[in-house]
């Protein structure tokens, strides 16, 4: 478990962190969402005993001020930007697999598990940014931690390196293992986290499961429903009468908007009344929504 | 603290160096040079009184007070610098590794090729001089390079001191040549000027000395190498006459160990307290 008490991180007088509180369970993934400068990185790295503040953070029941080394132990963590020594991607592992006294086969297993195995001759600096990222992963998962914590671990990937980078992570939550990770992207969210953490101006604003996020949020999901003309002013004054936002007319369809998290609610509501539904697409809230939801509640 | 980490990080950073091109070069370039001083001071030295390995040595002071201070310096002030601003730093200590274990196995990790490329220049000049005939006392000889190290150790420290203060690489290079200049090339003419602007006595231009590492290993040198200490000047004579010879080497060697430790400390204190956030 990672309790995370009441810390405070001030840079001058700015507060980067602002009395964030939260607990992460034992096998639990959870997600820290905020915009730039919400207090993310920061946290992790009070977590990871880089930076000083008050308050307190006990990794595995481990207070990181008063063992950090120890804490930092139990911990895998994947920065925004790897970074690395002008080294072999294989010497580069063996180093930290040394650091963690781990055994000497297992950078060659870490880097097969990741898909690097081929590329383990060559040099970091001749890297993709995405095989760069998943070094960075294989060196977190060197010595098996109880705890993952990954800073915006997709942020520089493209779309295949990035499903294939989530899959990763997936398996290795799926195997009992706690993970925290920061990200941008909701889909990432809905994908991994079974905890949404929402932070603005570093403060924890909104700690949730990813679907009841949008509710506390008051954020809908927004459906285009097309219908046949002659049924148009039927459709719309049963969707009213339903509670339904309609937020307007786009040619054939309908923009409603349905809060609650019961997307089909429009749909039965209007085959209830006979009334043919031609088509339909789905739109989810996006992070810019959610950003926006928390400057609401914020203020 | 753990010193298998220390190791560890040590032998990572030993590897770096030796891979280093600059730190290649500068090794051919000392060892070539120190070859060339064996070829081009032959035979016995009729007013130092030194011969074979000693006289070897004494030439060779001059190129390790030119060489080992600069590239100790360098090194040094690049060793956190240069890491803190690529990046690797802080990934570094994101694992469970403490500040004193990376300050540590960084010092040692680059002192001991500094040390690696002296020994060789030294052991090829060495070799050249057995070859000869070798007459002398080698253990002169070896003295004189272990006193090398010792003034490589003084510097790196001091150019770590630099590293910790500098958020850039570059400006810590800069601030570690001024150093050098001040050190090996403004040194002497430093303590004279000082000497004749402020009418010093010889006890004072003797401690005047003893604060700037290189001419403590100038000194060191010549009394372990020369029976005639007269060489040393007036102050060199006021010195041995007053502490003797054993004395001076003494109080000399515990000058650079001094300048090893303090400037270390300092540098470690900066990073592990003050700076502490800035890697």
């Amino acid at each position: 478990m990672i309790e995370i008490k009441n810390v405070t991180k001030s840079f001058g007088k700015l507060k980067a962190v602002d009395s964030a509180s939260f607990r992460v369970e034992k096998g639990e993934a959870v997600s820290l969402l905020g915009s730039n400068g919400a207090g993310k990185s920061t946290l992790i790295k009070c977590i990871l005993g880089l930076l000083d503040y008050s308050g307190d953070i006990a990794v595995g029941g481990i207070r990181v001020k008063d063992h950090p080394k120890e804490a930092k132990s139990l911990i895998g963590y994947l920065p925004q930007e790897p970074l690395f020594y002008d080294m072999r991607t294989l010497d580069i592992v063996r180093f930290f697999a040394r650091l963690r006294n781990v055994d000497e086969g297992r950078p060659a297993e870490v880097l097969d598990k990741v898909g690097l195995a081929e590329h383990s001759s060559k040099y970091a600096s001749e890297l993709s940014g995405g095989m760069r990222q998943r070094l960075s992963f294989a060196i977190a998962l060197l010595s098996e931690p109880m705890f993952l914590i990954l800073d915006e671990p997709t942020s520089n990937l493209d779309a295949h390196a990035r499903a294939e980078f989530l899959r990763l992570i997936k398996d290795y939550k799926e195997n009992g293992k706690t993970v925290i990770f920061s990200s941008h992207r909701l889909d990432e969210v809905d994908y991994l986290a079974d905890r949404a953490v929402l932070m603005k101006d570093g403060r924890v604003v909104v700690d949730e499961e990813p679907h009841r996020l949008r509710q506390t949020l008051g954020l809908g999901t927004k459906m285009n429903i097309a219908v046949p003309d002659e049924y148009a002013a039927l459709a719309a004054s049963a969707l009213s009468g339903a509670g339904i936002i309609v937020h307007g007319r786009n040619g054939r369809g309908f923009l409603v908007e349905v809060k609650g998290g019961d997307s089909l609610h429009p749909l039965r509501e209007l085959m209830s009344r006979d009334i043919p539904v031609l088509g339909f697409s789905v739109e989810e809230p996006t992070m810019e929504n959610i950003l926006e939801g928390a400057d609401r509640d914020g203020n | 603290m753990e010193i298998r980490n220390i190791l560890i990080l040590a032998g990572k950073e030993t590897r770096e160096s030796l891979k280093n091109r600059w730190f290649v070069l500068y090794t051919v370039s000392f060892s070539v040079l120190a070859v060339l001083i064996l070829s081009i001071a032959p035979g016995r030295n009729e007013i130092t009184g030194i011969s074979g390995y000693g006289r070897t040595a004494a030439s060779l002071i001059n190129l390790v007070l030119l060489f080992v201070p600069l590239i100790a310096l360098i090194t040094g002030s690049i060793s956190i610098s240069g890491e803190r601003e690529n990046g690797t730093l802080q990934y570094l200590l994101s694992h469970p590794v403490t500040k004193a274990e990376v300050f540590a196995g960084k010092f040692l990790g680059i002192l001991v090729p500094i040390c690696f490329s002296i020994s060789l220049g030294f052991g090829l000049a060495g070799i050249g001089v057995a070859l000869r005939g070798g007459s002398g006392d080698a253990a002169e000889f070896v003295l004189t390079a272990l006193l090398s190290w010792l003034l490589a150790a003084s510097l790196l420290s001091v150019g770590f001191v630099v590293s910790v203060f500098s958020r850039r690489a570059s400006k810590a290079i800069g601030v570690a040549v001024f150093l050098w200049l001040l050190i090996i090339v403004l040194g002497d003419l430093g303590i004279m000027g000082t000497a004749v602007a402020m009418d010093l006595g010889i006890k004072q231009v003797f401690a005047l000395a003893l604060l700037n590492p290189a001419e403590v290993f100038k000194i060191a040198s010549v009394l372990v190498l020369s029976p005639r200490f007269e060489i040393l000047g007036p102050v060199g004579v006021y010195a041995v006459r007053t502490f003797g010879r054993e004395g001076v080497i003494f109080i000399l060697l515990s000058v650079m160990a001094v300048w090893t430790v303090i400037p270390f400390a300092c540098a470690f204190l900066t990073f592990s307290i003050w700076r502490r956030e800035e890697s």
